[in-house]
């Protein structure tokens, strides 16, 4: 061991300053992104935008309303609630709800509503309602 | 355990020890890996609270890397001791990217923010890991006892016995949690194959590369379970075996299940549990 110490320590072999070298530019880069993220950010509140892109489709009697919920603001949102209504005539016939545990900055998650009445027959509202900050 | 100076075998010697490194980082850092709340915190962090993150783990590997460190050598000086804490976080951060990436949890979709903080928040506890990998891994204070008395009970039973209790120690805390059905929801087929792959490839890098005074002396032992390729292939399945038995036993899964569930998490549990019995292994 001590042998090994006198030998290794002083002198350090090409491979161990290429190691260190890569170790370097790994961490750097990881820094820099966080570095850039912090500077690059948006300061300012979730913006959350609920689309609805894809055709309702049906499957045995049920409606199957697929949506898309985006955060296009600065900070991630924890607990956004989506909801949906289906309206005939000004009243509500069916509603669902839908909780997304995260959305940050700029992601898009993905889900659908089922109902039991054809959605195209009356006025379907889909919207998100809340959210928390983490 | 001659040491050469000479080139070939200063880059395999480099190249143990960073498998040493990721082996110890993995047996470390793995449960929290399985852990949603982390996943979260990563989601969320701002790159203020990231940078601190990185600054006081910056200070705990150092301080764990001079006593103990992921090399044979121990850093006596500092300046030795500040660059291996540079290589273990990146260790650290590599290691635990390739496993989010590998369970899904981190995608080319994910936001740049999203990815930062789950692989920060999941790659420092790696980095601990990784300094203290030569604690963990040496052999060094077991050795003594073990060339001592020679195994009575044959080596393979021995072996798989091993591989029994390290896979329940590291798999037993994660088996009953949400993680396992949350993780398996979204892996698809190609990916639980190369989930196979990682893990015996970990499990092999853990027991042959990274138990160095170990190593020697496993080669020598006799029986089936000694090659080390068919050893780390049956060690395999003796942690799948172990982790369906996990979930059956927390009723995580049941006989009505169809097998493609019993399948995935399955798979998804036996990467922390092949982890867990190829340091059992180590170990006995």
């Amino acid at each position: 061991m001590s042998e090994s110490n006198k030998e290794q320590q002083p002198k350090k072999t090409f491979a161990e300053w290429a190691t260190f070298a890569i170790a370097c530019s790994i961490l750097s880069l990881l820094i820099g992104l966080v570095l850039y993220n912090w500077l690059a950010k948006k300061q300012e509140p979730p913006i959350i935008s609920v689309t609805r892109n894809t055709p309702i489709r049906e499957n045995k009697g049920q409606f199957y309303v697929p949506f898309t919920v985006t955060n296009t603001g600065g900070e991630t949102a924890e607990s956004v609630q989506i909801i949906a209504e289906l309206r005939v005539n000004g009243e509500v016939l069916e509603s669902g709800d839908q909780q997304i545990d995260f959305l940050s900055s700029g992601e898009t998650q993905e889900g659908a509503f089922i109902f039991s009445r054809n959605p195209s027959q009356g006025q379907l509202i889909v919207r998100s309602s809340s959210y928390q900050l983490p | 355990m001659k040491k050469s100076k000479r080139h070939k075998n200063q880059w395999s010697n480099e190249l143990n020890d960073i498998i040493r490194g990721a082996s110890g980082g993995f047996l470390f850092g793995i449960p929290l890996l399985y852990t949603m709340e982390v996943w979260w915190i990563g989601s969320y962090t701002k790159p203020a609270e990231m940078s601190i993150a990185i600054a006081t783990t910056f200070v705990v590997v150092f301080l764990l890397t001079r006593t103990e460190g992921f090399r044979k050598t121990k850093d006596i000086r500092w300046l030795d001791a500040a660059i291996d804490t540079v290589e273990a976080i990146a260790i650290g951060i590599v290691c635990a990217a390739f496993v989010l990436f590998l369970l899904r949890e981190i995608t080319p979709e994910t936001p740049l923010q999203q990815t930062l903080g789950k692989i920060i928040f999941e790659g420092l506890p790696f980095a601990l890991g990784v300094a203290l990998a030569s604690g963990f891994l040496s052999g060094d204070r077991y050795q003594s006892s073990d060339s001592d008395n020679e195994p009575t009970i044959n080596p393979t039973v021995a072996d798989i016995g091993a591989t029994l209790i390290g896979a329940m120690i590291i798999a037993f805390n994660i088996a009953p949690t949400d993680e396992i059905p949350m993780l398996a929801a979204g892996i698809s087929p190609p990916w639980q194959l190369a989930i196979i792959a990682a893990s015996l490839l970990i499990s092999y890098g853990i027991v042959f590369v990274a138990g160095f005074t170990y190593q020697a002396k496993r080669q020598q032992q006799q029986g089936i379970f000694q090659r080390p390729l068919s050893e780390t292939v049956m060690a395999y399945l003796v942690s799948l075996a172990a982790s369906a038995f996990m979930m059956f036993f927390f009723q995580k899964l049941s006989f009505d299940d169809p097998w493609s569930i019993w399948l995935s998490y399955t798979l998804v549990l036996g990467l922390p549990a092949t982890i867990g019995g190829a340091a059992g292994r180590l170990t006995v």
